[in-house]
């Protein structure tokens, strides 16, 4: 067994430089899953709902309206990206705290901007999308807001708490059927929410 | 001819447990291990195969250390398991590596610049291991290997392979009395 354990045994371990390419290997299998699992989770694409009908937006229109439904919810609707603060004003008068940011094409908000209630916005990491749509289905971020039409959103502010703020990210998405995509959660009650600073999109 | 095993504050499977929430922790796990199982592979395979091996070795473990048995300290068990499977889909490899020895008395990774045994001597030795090698099952022949030249003791054998430790010791057994058969073979 000594002539066996001593057979060959002058191979070196290997050095960083042998084992360079295999680490980096390693390291690029680790990256896929931490692209899946880290920033803003709840980005929905406004839905396109069976035989709805997108009109183009008509000179006249306002660029966004908030209602009441009966059922305490608010909907809000969106026609164009601009004036946040009046969205905000709009949907303070209904009782909700909201930040609002319209972004360009092809950005988004530098993150982290806010401490989420929930895992949607900065929780810990997830292994995979499967997970992750878990986690976002079961959300009170998810609850408090839907996309229900290509330009309707609905705020059900039964799911929030006092003091929350409600943390929305609208996308200028460049396409007629699907005007933007929606990022939507809470913030926790208390706490401050950052000003957007826009940076390019790189996902 | 061993390094140290590192000082350091938290063990493997703490390690591992923290790459759970910290993935790129799990380099930290590579830098310990993957110069001693990289030499372990060249060993048998040849410098060639060694990276790939230890790549995937460690690609594998990365995506299952949800699985990690924290209850084990070291994971070099779990790594030299991976290793053995990875080594096992290549046993033509390994098999030329041998022959080849036999014929030349040289070990690829001589060519590749370190010296490695030279003197009649050492070949008149290494060349009959080299056939004993060949003509071992590959389940034996893992068994001993990881035994002889990752020194895994009987235990953590049992754990890499995931078989009972009267296995090992069966197959350790019948291996080291095919190796003395071959040494003595040679010595007639």
């Amino acid at each position: 067994m000594d002539e066996l354990k001593t057979m060959w045994q002058a191979i070196p371990p290997a050095t960083p430089e042998e084992l360079a390419g295999a680490r980096g290997r390693l390291l690029q299998g680790m990256r896929p899953r931490r692209r899946v699992v880290t920033g803003p989770r709840l980005l929905a694409a406004a839905a396109v709902v069976a035989g709805l009908v997108v009109t183009p937006s008509i000179a006249g229109t306002p660029a966004h309206a908030v209602t009441r439904n009966a059922d305490g919810t608010v909907q809000v609707t969106v026609n164009e990206l601009r004036d946040p603060a009046g969205l905000e004003a709009k949907l303070a008068e209904t009782g909700v705290r909201a930040d609002v940011t319209f972004l360009a094409p092809g950005t988004r908000c530098a993150a982290p901007r806010f401490a989420s209630v929930d895992g949607t916005y900065d929780g810990a990491p997830v292994a995979d999308a499967g997970e992750l749509r878990t986690l976002v289905a079961g959300a009170r971020s998810s609850a408090a807001v839907q996309v229900t039409s290509v330009r309707t959103i609905r705020i059900s502010p039964g799911a929030m708490e006092p003091d929350e703020t409600l943390v929305v990210e609208f996308r200028d998405n460049r396409n007629p059927r699907q005007p933007w995509r929606l990022g939507a959660w809470l913030a926790r009650a208390g706490t401050p929410v950052q000003p957007c600073a826009p940076v390019t999109d790189g996902r | 001819m061993t390094i140290p095993r590192e000082a350091v504050e938290i063990d493997d499977a703490a390690l591992i447990e923290r790459s759970l929430d910290e993935p790129e922790i799990f380099a930290t796990l590579f830098d310990r291990h993957a110069p001693l199982l990289h030499r372990y592979v060249t060993r048998r395979l040849g410098p060639g195969e060694a990276e790939d091996i230890v790549a995937d070795t460690f690609l594998t473990a990365f995506q299952h250390r949800g699985a990690y048995d924290r209850s084990r300290g070291d994971a070099r068990p779990w790594l030299y398991g991976i290793a053995s499977n990875l080594i096992g889909r290549r046993r033509r490899a390994e098999t030329s590596l041998y022959r080849a020895y036999v014929r030349s008395g040289v070990h690829p990774a001589e060519l590749s610049g370190s010296p490695v045994e030279d003197g009649v001597n050492t070949l008149a030795v290494n060349r009959p291991l080299a056939l004993a090698l060949l003509e071992l099952s590959p389940a034996d022949r893992d068994v001993l290997l990881l035994v002889a030249w990752a020194e895994l003791s009987y235990q953590e054998v049992a754990d890499a392979l995931a078989i009972p430790p009267g296995t090992v010791a069966s197959r350790l057994n019948r291996a080291r009395l095919q190796i003395r058969r071959s040494l003595s073979r040679e010595g007639e």
